[in-house]
């Protein structure tokens, strides 16, 4: 008897998944509103992953951001459809989405961060020995 | 100890981006099933939040649930969490320092009135007055009642606290009770498990600080999103369950293919867990991947519930049938299966039952 791996299965969740992006692209044209897919939530195997992946391949854009761990953003082959793989410090999974938007929110910077970021610009500009001390590396 | 300061204002005053915020809100989402649209007004309720004042009690317990939280996954991820909360007093970890530790827990009940969380790992005893465990020459009891009282809630960490646990098992010699047995008049949330995921214990703080309430809890008072399922439902060995494919001793041929562990009293069907889909030790194994049945350490009583390596009652053969019966008219696999674990604890219960009356 062939010995069966479960996590070789087809469970069909890999079309299921691929036959939603573009209603939800549709969706973007039309209100400009976003979706995403979280695919940890769904009971994938890793073959229907793997086939998910393949399917959507890479485009053009692929950025890393470096916080709590590498968080990966790769836009797929299908302009707006993007795949998002967030790791913890340990390089394991801790979220992965298929995101369907211009540009995904995670890699926009907050207007809160700006803001501060142009606190400490503007104190470096005036001067701010304290600024100074932090731009030089002591901060 | 009262923070007046926003989460989002002391991260930025660390250097850490409002990313790291939706990041956090992301992992949390899918840990907790919510729809991914709720990551961003996730993150942005974190960053308005203040930090959670936490008071942590431990009663008759192994400590092993604060082992398990200190094992939480991912380091830098799971340090967003001991920033999110002021952990004022931790009984276990404060011991040494005696009196001032108490202190430090009158003083953050009286700044943190009627916002701050209680959690408590460990039953409490009621037999002879409580003698059996006592902190500071008090009672379990009597420092339960005047912590939880002025607490915005409180969290049982672990079957102990949850449901009673080793402590509460037969012929519990310390008349040891649940947290909920005595706490009526706050809100109390059950994080059960031996020890629970961590995972959920600092998933249901994210939430209640994100959202600025309890998180939809079940009739056990679990939360949903982390007791919604049982482990049956999300075990990867549930396809092999479906084929009628079980191992019948822990080292025959099933056993060393992989195949279901039902037969061999894995309590799964039954057991409601996020076992099967966080793991445990960082996401490696859980303990049917590991070779062994689900004990259902996260119910009530499963210490007494007649045996670790006893089956569930429900016959195979009539699993195996509808089972059939349901893919030949094309219904979908798993709820013919999952109706029938629902089918097969209630008769469980039923059984054990007449069991211990016999």
């Amino acid at each position: 008897m062939t010995t069966l791996l479960a996590q070789n299965l087809n469970s069909e969740l890999a079309d299921a998944v691929f036959r939603e992006i573009p209603v939800l692209m549709q969706r973007l044209l039309d209100t400009g509103e976003t979706g995403t897919i979280d695919l940890r939530s769904l009971p994938m195997t890793d073959w229907d992953r793997q086939q998910l992946a393949t399917r959507l391949g890479e485009g053009e854009v692929k950025a890393f951001v470096t916080v709590g761990g590498t968080s990966t953003v790769t836009e797929t082959q299908f302009a707006g459809v993007w795949w998002v793989r967030h790791e913890g410090a340990d390089g394991r999974i801790a979220a992965e989405q298929v995101v369907v938007a211009r540009a995904p929110e995670f890699l926009l910077a907050h207007p809160a961060d700006i803001e501060a970021a142009q606190r400490r610009l503007s104190a470096i500009l005036s001067g701010s020995a304290e600024a100074q001390f932090e731009e030089a590396g002591h901060g | 100890m009262a923070e007046t300061r926003t989460l989002g204002e002391l991260l930025v005053e660390r250097g850490v981006s409002r990313r790291a915020f939706l990041k956090y809100s992301s992992y949390l989402a899918t840990l907790m099933a919510l729809p991914p649209s709720a990551a961003e007004a996730m993150a942005e309720g974190l960053a308005k939040a203040r930090r959670q004042a936490v008071i942590w009690l431990s009663f008759q317990e192994c400590t092993g649930c604060t082992e398990s939280l200190t094992r939480a996954f991912s380091p830098t991820l799971e340090d967003l969490i001991f920033n999110f909360i002021s952990l004022d007093y931790h009984h276990t970890l404060m011991a040494v320092s005696g009196e001032a530790a108490e202190n430090a827990r009158l003083q953050s009940m009286a700044e943190n009135k009627g916002k701050y969380i209680v959690m408590v790992d460990g039953s409490v005893p009621m037999k002879d007055g409580g003698v059996y465990s006592t902190i500071a020459g008090r009672t379990n009891l009597e420092t339960l009642r005047e912590t939880a009282k002025d607490a915005f809630a409180v969290i049982s960490v672990g079957t102990c606290a949850a449901f009673g646990g080793l402590p509460h098992a037969d012929p519990n010699p310390t008349g040891a009770v649940a947290i909920q047995d005595i706490v009526k008049d706050k809100p109390v949330i059950n994080i059960p498990g031996c020890p629970p995921i961590p995972d959920a214990m600092t998933g249901t703080v994210a939430h209640i600080l994100s959202f600025g309430k309890l998180p939809e809890l079940d009739d056990l008072k679990r939360p949903k999103a982390f007791f919604g399922e049982t482990i049956h439902d999300r075990c990867y060995r549930r396809p092999f369950y479906q084929r009628g494919l079980f191992a019948k001793s822990f080292d025959d041929e099933g056993a060393r293919k992989g195949w279901c562990l039902y037969e061999v009293g894995c309590k799964g069907p039954i057991t409601y867990n996020a076992c099967a889909t966080l793991k445990w030790n960082g996401g490696v194994s859980f303990p049917i991947q590991s070779g062994h049945g689900c004990l259902g350490c996260s119910e009530p009583d499963f210490w007494d519930k007649g045996g670790f390596y006893r089956p569930l009652p429900t016959p195979l053969a009539s699993v195996r049938e509808h089972v059939t019966e349901a893919a030949a008219a094309g219904a979908v696999l798993g709820g013919a299966a999952a109706w029938l674990a629902r089918s097969s604890q209630n008769a469980y219960k039923s059984e054990t039952k007449k069991s211990e009356e016999a």
